[in-house]
């Protein structure tokens, strides 16, 4: 697998009047394959962007599709996308990663989309139907206009589909009732902007569903774009040290004779671990709990700002 | 079956023993490697296959599609890395595996279960050198759920078969220190999708036995206790796994490939860096772990012929 691949825009559809579909193929390399949930990483001008893949990941033969809708933001990776990319340009990607992974243990799976949220779950849905599984789609959209998918949805998931095109007390009265009536060893997925995703996940928390059947399509980013200098100080060794931009923090401490464990150097492993005494960190990991973030950083992609005091074992 | 030295992946990179994750990226991906024990090590996974198919064979209906991926998975990789070995072509949804070594072909349609007449992983399994083993990855952590495991060191497929990441190491001495296990798990549920990482396992098994399952130690544990200064050399080997752990991507599941290789201490004392790093990893190795891997019962005689061999090359630490 490459670190990243250029692909061609083989084919732009516009789906709805703010929403456009980009296929994206290699005419040389064999793309990496992927699972449902996934998402790609564009490399455009404006920094990384990244975007759920809607194809059917037993379908593919050699390209990755999205959907994009457009914000109205200037600056935005979808303004760029819609207004300056053409089909047979040459974009590039990361390989496919997947933060929102369908749980295939599942005896059922419910989908809460709204507007572009839709779009993870349009590759799961097609995957799940390819295997034959159980499961069902709440979608609030606008209106019909600005459903992506509308005829093919109706057309293949008639019987898996409700739509919410109400107003807003109606549909929250709606989901309500569905969440109560989830039945034991449901996978409930969410996806859409965040004040709908809190709504569903604390009225799941209410009704005591169990937290690790509840998943949310939370994007973050891989590593920091542009990393700067810090100084920190290891209390336990009396040493102050300067991390440069183009230096990890478990680089510079190396550098300055104090090893630590280290191995997996992508903030997933958890050896490169050290106590923080003092200041702020951005964390970069996959691994620490929210809660082992107060007081621990990796130091393999963690970072801090300006001046920060470890212990180190 | 030992393996030449010039394969053998010595696991020492340092003087002492300590738990840690020692694992390293792999690029390219790779989940299984060629050595040339190959025909010699397929024919003992086939007759054992036969002989004992309960024992090596076992999985639960959801890892059906893993097994599926898995399979399509080594079949490409061998066909992309040995291809004056290995073929592989899809067409459509057939796909057609060609094993030059052994003159044999797979046919299947993918995720047809009528077009073959073993499960996927029983039979990807007969074309490597190395176990088999898929971890589910379950909203509740990692579990067991399927393998196929001709060439165990003391343990049992059908005693795990379905069991958690964390119960399954529940014999290795102090695993639980510092959640050291559950930071394990928590990097495997990490790795992203079409990644593989590498580790390697060790312990000593007496005479060039690959197969020592738990359900045959009334064979071949006893054999521990014929180790004497004349023999040593001879019989004990250090016994390594090249583990790997690729995350499957259509599944979301974890292949677990175990490829493991045996080299005789009289083998391994010809290179003095090796001989040094192991006199010193047992030296510093607790009762526990010594016991765990085996070693236990015969560690003085050990240890004798180390350190003889040792002042004999004039080797000093």
């Amino acid at each position: 697998m490459e670190d990243f691949y250029e692909v061609k825009v083989q084919e732009i559809k516009q789906l709805t009047p703010t929403i456009k579909s980009f296929t994206f193929i290699s005419e040389n390399t064999e793309l990496p394959s992927f699972g449902a949930g996934s998402h790609i990483t564009l490399h455009l001008p404006m920094g990384m962007r990244q975007y759920s893949l809607i194809n059917n990941p037993l379908d593919m033969i050699n390209e990755y599709e999205i959907a994009v809708k457009k914000t109205g933001h200037l600056e935005s990776g979808s303004t760029y996308l819609h207004e300056d990319i053409y089909e047979g340009d040459v974009v590039k990607v990361s390989p496919p990663d997947n933060y929102f992974p369908l749980q295939m243990e599942g005896k059922h799976h419910v989908f809460f989309a709204a507007g572009i949220g839709i779009t993870p779950f349009w590759s799961m849905m097609s995957y799940l139907r390819s295997l034959g599984e159980s499961f069902e789609l709440h979608y609030a959209v606008s209106g019909q206009d600005a459903c992506p998918f509308y005829n093919e949805m109706n057309e293949r998931y008639a019987n898996q589909v409700t739509y919410y095109l109400m107003d807003r007390d109606s549909k929250t009265k709606k989901l309500k009732e569905r969440l109560r009536e989830l039945k034991v060893g449901t996978h409930v997925y969410i996806c859409g902007p965040q004040s709908y995703m809190d709504f569903i996940v604390t009225y799941c928390r209410e009704l005591g569903y169990p937290k690790k059947y509840i998943h949310e399509e939370r994007f973050k980013a891989r590593k920091l774009e542009h990393p700067t200098r810090f100084k920190v100080t290891i209390v336990n060794e009396k040493k102050t040290i300067q991390v440069n931009s183009n230096q990890s923090l478990l680089e510079a401490l190396h550098d300055a004779g104090i090893t630590i464990p280290s191995a997996c150097r992508q903030g997933i492993c958890g050896s490169c671990e050290v106590k923080v005494c003092n200041g702020e960190v951005l964390h970069n990991d996959t691994f620490l709990t929210a809660n082992e973030k107060t007081d621990k950083m990796l130091t393999c992609v963690s970072r801090g700002k300006g001046h920060i005091s470890i212990a180190v074992e | 079956m030992s393996v030449k030295a010039e394969q053998f992946p010595f696991p020492f990179t340092e003087d002492r023993y300590a738990y840690s994750n020692n694992s390293s990226l792999q690029k390219p991906a790779r989940s299984v490697t060629m050595t040339d024990r190959y025909l010699e090590e397929i024919q003992l996974k086939r007759e054992l296959l036969q002989a004992n198919h309960q024992r090596c064979f076992r999985s639960l209906p959801l890892s059906l599609e893993s097994q599926w991926e898995a399979m399509r998975r080594i079949f490409n990789e061998l066909a992309e890395n040995e291809p004056e070995h290995f073929s592989f072509e899809k067409r459509g949804n057939e796909y057609r595996f060609q094993n030059l070594l052994l003159g044999e072909e797979e046919r299947f349609k993918y995720r047809d279960l009528s077009s073959i007449e073993r499960q996927p992983l029983d039979i990807a399994g007969r074309h490597v050198q190395e176990d088999l083993i898929i971890m589910g990855d379950r909203h509740d952590g990692l579990f067991l759920e399927a393998g196929q495991l001709c060439f165990p060191s003391n343990w049992s497929l059908t005693f795990v078969l379905g069991m958690d990441f964390k119960s399954i190491h529940t014999p290795v001495p102090g695993i639980t220190h510092k959640d050291f296990i559950g930071k394990v798990e928590r990097f495997i549920s990490r790795i992203r999708q079409n990644e593989a990482w590498e580790r390697k396992n060790w312990s000593m098994t007496i005479s060039n036995k690959l197969d020592t399952p738990l359900e045959t130690y009334a064979n071949w544990g006893k054999l521990r206790l014929q180790v004497t200064d004349e023999n040593v050399g001879e019989l004990v080997h250090l016994r390594v796994e090249v583990q790997r752990l690729l995350r499957l991507p259509l599944t979301n599941d974890i292949l677990f490939t175990i490829h493991t290789y045996l080299l005789s201490l009289n083998d391994l004392i010809r290179n003095d860096l090796w001989l040094k790093r192991l006199y010193t990893t047992i030296q510093f190795l607790s009762d526990d772990i010594a016991e765990y891997k085996g070693i236990a019962l015969y560690k003085n005689e050990l240890m004798q012929f180390l350190e003889k061999t040792l002042s004999e090359k004039g080797i000093s630490l």
